[in-house]
């Protein structure tokens, strides 16, 4: 699913990255740890084509992201869904146009889409939300329905960069049980956090980084 | 499902950023205007040029002491001239009768005078493609040499400095037009960059659920073309009041009596070419702004 070899990242000679080798395989959850600075949300940018590493290769479905051409990359994104911290949601649409978007993109037909948005919606508890606009919902919510955007074209890969970081306690159990779920279905899961409560809940493989290196990878299938 | 979503997509961008846009198509009327009014001026002119150009008529003045044969020698010989389309023969007394008639004060002058002293002429009209300076100069010189023929007449200069001020306005337009064209653009894609700015946040976001270069900027570039298309109305609107305005001054005046073909013309190429160019500048500038979008990787 997703291989990494020798990746290093620099910003002003300061590596944000460095070496990084470590594969990922089909239906995997694998949780990434580190302080903040680790390089993290580094890596997961250079696997979803937003950087382009400064020596090494990625493989993502076989597919090496860090030679592919700038038009290349929203194809490479349509097959994975992603998720950050800050939510990216549209605030002046409503949940269901928010969560339509990716399959508009994809040029879906609206009766297709609108049955895809609505189990998605349903599977995320948020389906008698659909004509709010997201602006007005909670930090919880917004999170889940900035998760139900990311699994409504049924991505095999799902990328997580800090998604309950700015949740409570209480929403961050909810969004790591959702995540659980959307596991189990069979969806890979990348998931980038600091908080150790959501480690132990997630219960997957760990790759922790410091500085830029895999200082730990528990679990690691090669 | 896909074009519909972007054509909604580029009126939202319109109604959000309608301050902008209003400024937009404002200054893009105004520019179009002012490039509309050069047209209309060079276009009027040149129809009068033609107008002026088809009367010209050259009259070739007869010897007074020219036989009846030379006179009849001289005029078969102006029908072979492929310039000449017409011949009309004035003799010294039909001359004589129309300078009374035109000029009945003057008329006394030549009462004191023994006999005719006016030349009996062949007035030519002739064919349009030899209206040129140069056609109409060697024909001239031709007929001069003929016998029996003393002198040839045509009033051509002026006609040849209106064609110099139609050429100039030819050139003023391209210049004026490229000046004016070049600051449209820059105002609509300030428009349009302004409109980016303002949904960066949106742009990413579309970026990161994986949309395309174009699908981003496809709604963009139909805002701005229309926002062109809209000046390009706009200006149209202001043109034709402006003509009419001028049309109704100048028949109220008199001047033109009688002439009235010569009054301003507003053809409909020039609707439709204003139209065009509002779209065609508003699609460009748009373009300009939007092409970062195409390339960036992020």
């Amino acid at each position: 699913m997703i291989q990494l070899f020798h990746v290093s990242k620099f910003y002003d000679r300061c590596a944000a990255l460095d070496d990084v080798s470590f594969r990922i395989d089909k239906g995997e959850c694998v949780i990434l740890t580190g302080p903040s600075g680790a390089g993290k949300t580094t890596l997961l940018k250079v696997i979803f084509g937003a950087e382009i590493p400064d020596t090494g290769q990625i493989l993502v479905q076989n597919r090496n992201v860090a030679r592919l051409r700038g038009r290349a990359i929203p194809y490479l994104r349509r097959t994975m869904g992603i998720v950050l911290q800050n939510f990216q949601l549209l605030p002046k649409k409503t949940v269901y146009e928010n969560v339509v978007l990716p399959l508009v993109i994809q040029g879906v037909k609206r009766r297709e889409a609108r049955k895809r948005v609505v189990d998605v919606l349903t599977a995320v508890g948020m389906d008698h939300k659909q004509t709010i606009r997201t602006g007005v919902l909670s930090a919880g919510e917004q999170q889940r329905i900035c998760i139900a955007r990311a699994i409504v074209n049924s991505p095999i890969l799902l990328l997580a960069d800090e998604p309950t970081g700015n949740l409570d306690a209480a929403l961050t159990v909810e969004i790591v049980e959702l995540l659980k779920r959307i596991h189990a279905q069979g969806t890979t899961i990348l998931l980038a956090t600091h908080n150790q409560r959501v480690v132990e809940q997630m219960s997957g493989r760990v790759i922790h980084l410091q500085a830029g290196h895999v200082v730990i990878d528990e679990g690691a299938t090669s | 499902m896909r074009p519909l979503y972007l054509l909604r997509e580029a009126m939202t961008n319109l109604r959000v950023n309608r301050g902008n846009v209003l400024i937009g198509i404002v200054t893009t009327a105004f520019t179009l205007v002012c490039f509309g009014v050069f047209v209309l001026l060079y276009l009027n002119l040149k129809n009068l040029t033609g107008t002026l150009q088809g009367d010209i008529e050259v009259v070739v003045y007869l010897d007074p002491g020219a036989s009846e044969q030379v006179m009849s020698l001289v005029q078969k010989r102006l029908r072979t001239e492929p310039a000449a389309v017409a011949l009309t023969f004035v003799s010294k007394e039909q001359a004589l009768r129309e300078f009374a008639e035109q000029f009945p004060e003057e008329s006394l002058l030549l009462e004191g005078m023994d006999g005719n002293p006016l030349p009996a002429s062949v007035v030519i009209s002739l064919s349009p493609r030899f209206l040129d300076t140069e056609s109409l100069g060697a024909f001239a010189e031709r007929v001069k040499q003929l016998p029996g023929v003393t002198h040839v007449a045509y009033s051509q200069d002026w006609i040849d400095t209106l064609t110099l001020v139609v050429s100039y306005f030819e050139l003023g337009a391209v210049v004026i037009g490229t000046i004016l064209a070049v600051s449209t653009v820059t105002i609509i894609a300030n428009t349009i960059r302004l409109s980016l700015y303002t949904r960066k946040e949106e742009i990413e976001i579309l970026r990161l659920i994986g949309a395309t270069g174009a699908f981003i900027a496809i709604p963009y570039v139909i805002e701005g073309t229309i926002l062109g298309a809209v000046g390009g109305g706009l200006s149209l609107a202001v043109l034709k009041g402006i003509v009419e305005f001028f049309r109704l001054e100048l028949s109220a005046s008199g001047w033109f009596m009688g002439v009235e073909h010569m009054l301003p013309v507003f053809p409909k190429q020039v609707s439709f070419l204003l139209v065009m160019t509002g779209m065609l500048l508003g699609c460009g500038s748009s373009v300009l702004s939007v092409f970062g979008l195409m390339k960036v990787r992020n």
